[in-house]
């Protein structure tokens, strides 16, 4: 396995809020941990980038130990819920950031920069402050300032949360043709179970800190575990596609 | 693909520097935090303990309490005019400063700027300012009571404390309470206008009661500030004294720091009980307002329409402006007056006088006020972020004793550090690093409050992602915590010179005669009668702590210009 978390836990008050976590995921992979708000995903997340020291456990990447390793020394970045940009710097000095730490000239990081920026549409407005963007381009330079590091592995915390409905099926679509095309490994955590479905390879659903199941969308959808993540999926009707990805998803409520 | 090829041999280079890099960037970054610590306990906790294991050292050697009996037996009597002038200040102070602070807060327009000019040079001018125009104006042979209403009356008593102490305190008080009043939430008083409450009714249901924890505390602050102040009781007391006065006597007469310590122990105890009342308070007056708020501009309450109470207000206030306005105007045109057998001309002689004696000593305040500020800032700017994002063992420990110095009477903050400083390793006295450390930690709460309050608006996630992106430590203060704080750093920055400029109490003993600064030299010719050169000092030190007021402000008003222009 690419990525493996073994026997994670993390205790708050000496209540546990990740308990005994274990999970692979391949190479270009896309995780999507599902669960519904205070399940432990997003304690999962950030043990991960190193912002948590887990109890007990570990967390091994690429055949290495990176449990012990800080943020910064960690081949792993972040696109965080708040996107957390840097509003003194411009869209273009956000991007290349953090390849400052990683011995660039600053020719080299801008010519990269630029290429992730077009890399996700916006390459017309690389002098522009963080303030005047939509939320959806501040979403955009988040995700390039993340994979412009070519990390081994990219974390989202609920990235598409902060949009509106319209929004979040497009940049659905971009986020998967992304990764797609850069092949990076990714996890993503959100309590969507529509989000999930369509952008994940493979889900984890998780309930009180604990793993429910892990399996690919298809399987987790069709044969859910247990009536928790029964209950906890089954608000919609799937259509799916012979490949045994997802054709269109039908919301209770919504006339079709 | 060649250029990445590149790119993954500059990626490996850097990655054989970055174990050894990033152990000194945890080294550098533990050394900061241990600095920060170490100074906040030997420039604060030392010097307070030192006052009390002195105050307790016997004749023999051992531990006595037998100083405190002779303190007692001697001070009696101005321990009880501390505790009256103290209780009446506090609540006129009080009262002053709330009617102020509702005029600044309800007023609109040119009133509202007048109220605001008004209270910022009272607050940034020098002390022993009010004393200074007090005698003027009421004294012997005052402007207003001899030539004016043609009385002799004796100025020279408690009452003349009383009042001048009360309204110098009222500046500071007032623009405290007006923070409060900026962060209540609006929707509280348009939901009472909204049910039928009036003005008046608002004003006491609603108002008053929110901000009944920070009247509180203007209390207990003008109650420890008054006990602190010894330059007014020496300067218009007359044959009255308190208890700061006789340790100001004490230690310039006789310096006899064993009694002094005594006798400050009498300050100190119960300045830090109230420092803990303090604390308390605030954490109140805190969950009843709004802090999230920035600033609101104006309370959507007029006071005239509050009846009664609106109009007491506005009239109090109104006697305060008017007082205020005329104890400027006099001390700035004493500095220019000469009086020839009751006649009044226009001279600059005291110019020359100040030029000669003053000239060096102004320098020297701008001089370390500079040093100070720079200093205090970066110091406190640090001490906030250390202490508000990391997880330090003994936070609550150092965040309590940061935050002493704000009640501690300046003459305990003095003596202490003579007694902590005098000899060896640690020998400072008669140094200017003694002073400027003095000033430094003295004014620590306010800085570090001011830049706490800035790093609320920095969202963590902004840290997280800068480390995230392989930003060490360091890099991550460099890059995103100093930006934010860019605002911070020219409010703590004009707070600190202010402050500096105008400080007294704590250095007084501190001040080596042959490096004199010009508060002292101010209360000098004060003490002395030499009114015009002390108005002509007091002058120039209110303008030049306004010019780099004004400064500041211009600086602060381009960035943002640039900032908007940008957008």
């Amino acid at each position: 396995m690419y990525l493996e978390l073994d026997r994670l836990s993390k205790q708050f008050d000496g209540k546990y809020a990740v308990h005994d976590l274990s999970l692979g995921l391949e190479e270009g992979g896309l995780l999507c941990i599902l669960g519904s708000s205070g399940c432990g995903k997003t304690t999962t997340l950030n043990m991960i980038g190193g912002f948590l020291k887990p109890d007990g456990g570990r967390v091994l990447l690429d055949g290495q130990d990176i449990t012990a390793l800080p943020p910064e020394r960690r081949p792993v970045s972040t696109v965080f819920q708040s996107y957390g940009l840097f509003p003194h710097m411009s869209v273009l000095q956000n991007v290349t950031y953090g390849l400052k730490f990683r011995g660039y000239s600053r020719a080299e990081a801008k010519e990269k920069g630029r290429r992730y920026l077009s890399l996700v549409g916006l390459a017309e407005r690389e002098n522009a402050r963080i303030g005047e963007l939509s939320g959806g381009q501040q979403q955009r330079v988040a995700l390039a300032r993340a994979l412009i590091v070519e990390p081994k592995l990219c974390l989202l915390d609920e990235p598409l949360s902060n949009l509106d409905a319209a929004l979040r099926v497009r940049m659905r679509g971009e986020l998967k043709r992304l990764q797609r095309e850069l092949g990076t490994t990714m996890v993503f955590v959100t309590h969507d179970q529509e989000e999930a479905l369509i952008l994940a390879d493979s889900i984890a659903v998780m309930s009180e800190g604990e793993l429910l199941q892990l399996g690919s969308a298809e399987e987790v959808f069709r044969h859910p575990a247990n009536d928790y993540i029964a209950s906890f999926l089954g608000l919609n009707d799937i259509v799916w596609k012979d490949d045994g990805s997802v054709l269109k998803v039908i919301r209770h409520g919504e006339k079709e | 693909m060649k250029s990445a090829g590149a790119i993954q041999k500059n990626t490996e280079k850097r990655a054989s520097h970055d174990v050894l890099f990033s152990l000194c960037e945890n080294a550098a970054d533990k050394l900061i935090l241990l600095v920060l610590l170490g100074s906040v306990l030997l420039f604060i906790l030392w010097p307070i303990a030192c006052i009390a294991l002195r105050s307790l050292r016997g004749a023999d050697g051992g531990v006595s309490f037998a100083m405190f009996g002779t303190v007692l037996r001697q001070c009696g009597e101005s321990l009880r005019n501390s505790v009256f002038v103290g209780v009446f200040t506090a609540v006129l102070s009080t009262i002053l400063s709330l009617s102020a602070a509702l005029v600044c807060a309800t007023a609109r327009g040119w009133k509202k700027t007048l109220c605001m000019i008004i209270m910022l040079v009272a607050m940034v001018s020098p002390p022993f300012v009010s004393s200074l125009a007090y005698i003027q104006l009421y004294g012997r042979r005052g402007w207003i009571t001899y030539r004016l209403l043609h009385l002799s009356l004796n100025p020279y008593n408690r009452w003349g404390v009383i009042l001048m102490q009360s309204i110098s305190f009222v500046p500071l008080n007032a623009m405290f309470l007006s923070g409060i009043l900026e962060k209540l939430d609006e929707g509280s008083l348009r939901s009472a206008r909204d049910l039928g409450a009036s003005g008046g009714v608002i004003l006491r249901d609603i108002v008053l009661p929110l901000i009944r924890p920070a009247t509180l505390v203007c209390l207990l602050l003008s109650f420890v500030r008054s006990l602190a102040d010894f330059g007014t009781p020496i300067i218009i007391g007359g044959r009255f004294s308190t208890l700061a006065a006789d340790i100001y006597l004490q230690v310039v007469g006789y310096s006899d720091l064993e009694k002094s310590s005594a006798m400050n122990m009498f300050l100190l105890i119960p300045s830090i009980v109230f420092f803990f009342v303090y604390r308390a308070l605030m954490r109140r007056s805190d969950r009843l307002t709004d802090a999230s708020r920035t600033a609101q501009t104006e309370l959507g309450l007029l006071l005239p329409h509050c009846g009664a109470m609106g109009w007491g207000m506005i009239a109090l206030s109104t006697v305060f402006f008017v007082m205020i306005v005329l104890q400027y105007g006099c001390v700035f045109l004493s500095g220019f007056l000469k009086s020839t057998k009751g006649v009044y001309s226009f001279t600059l002689q005291y110019w020359d006088q100040l030029w000669r004696i003053g000239s060096s000593t102004m320098l020297r305040s701008v001089e370390y006020a500079l040093i100070v500020s720079i200093a205090g800032t970066v110091f406190a700017m640090l001490f906030a972020y250390y202490m508000d994002r990391r997880r330090i063992i003994g936070r609550s420990l150092f965040d309590c004793l940061a935050t002493l110095p704000y009640m501690l009477p300046g003459t305990c903050f003095g003596i202490g550090y003579i007694l902590a400083f005098n000899h060896a390793p640690l020998k400072l006295t008669g140094t200017a690093l003694i002073v400027l450390a003095n000033m430094l930690f003295k004014q620590l709460p306010t800085s570090t409050k001011i830049c706490t309050a800035s790093l609320a608006l920095l969202p963590e996630v902004q840290e997280r992602s800068a480390r995230d992106l392989g930003a060490g430590r360091l890099a991550v203060l460099r890059d995103v915590v100093f930006p934010a704080l860019r605002p911070a750093f020219l409010s703590c920055f004009v707070y600190n010179f202010t402050s500096s400029m105008t400080t007294a109490g704590s250095i007084i003993f501190l001040i080596d005669a042959k490096r004199q600064l010009a508060v002292f030299k101010l209360f000098d010719a004060v003490y002395q009668g030499d009114y015009a050169l002390a108005s002509l000092i007091a002058s120039v030190i209110t303008v030049i702590v306004l010019l780099v007021e004004g400064l500041a402000f211009l600086i602060t008003r381009k960035g943002e210009n640039r900032r908007v222009s940008r957008t």
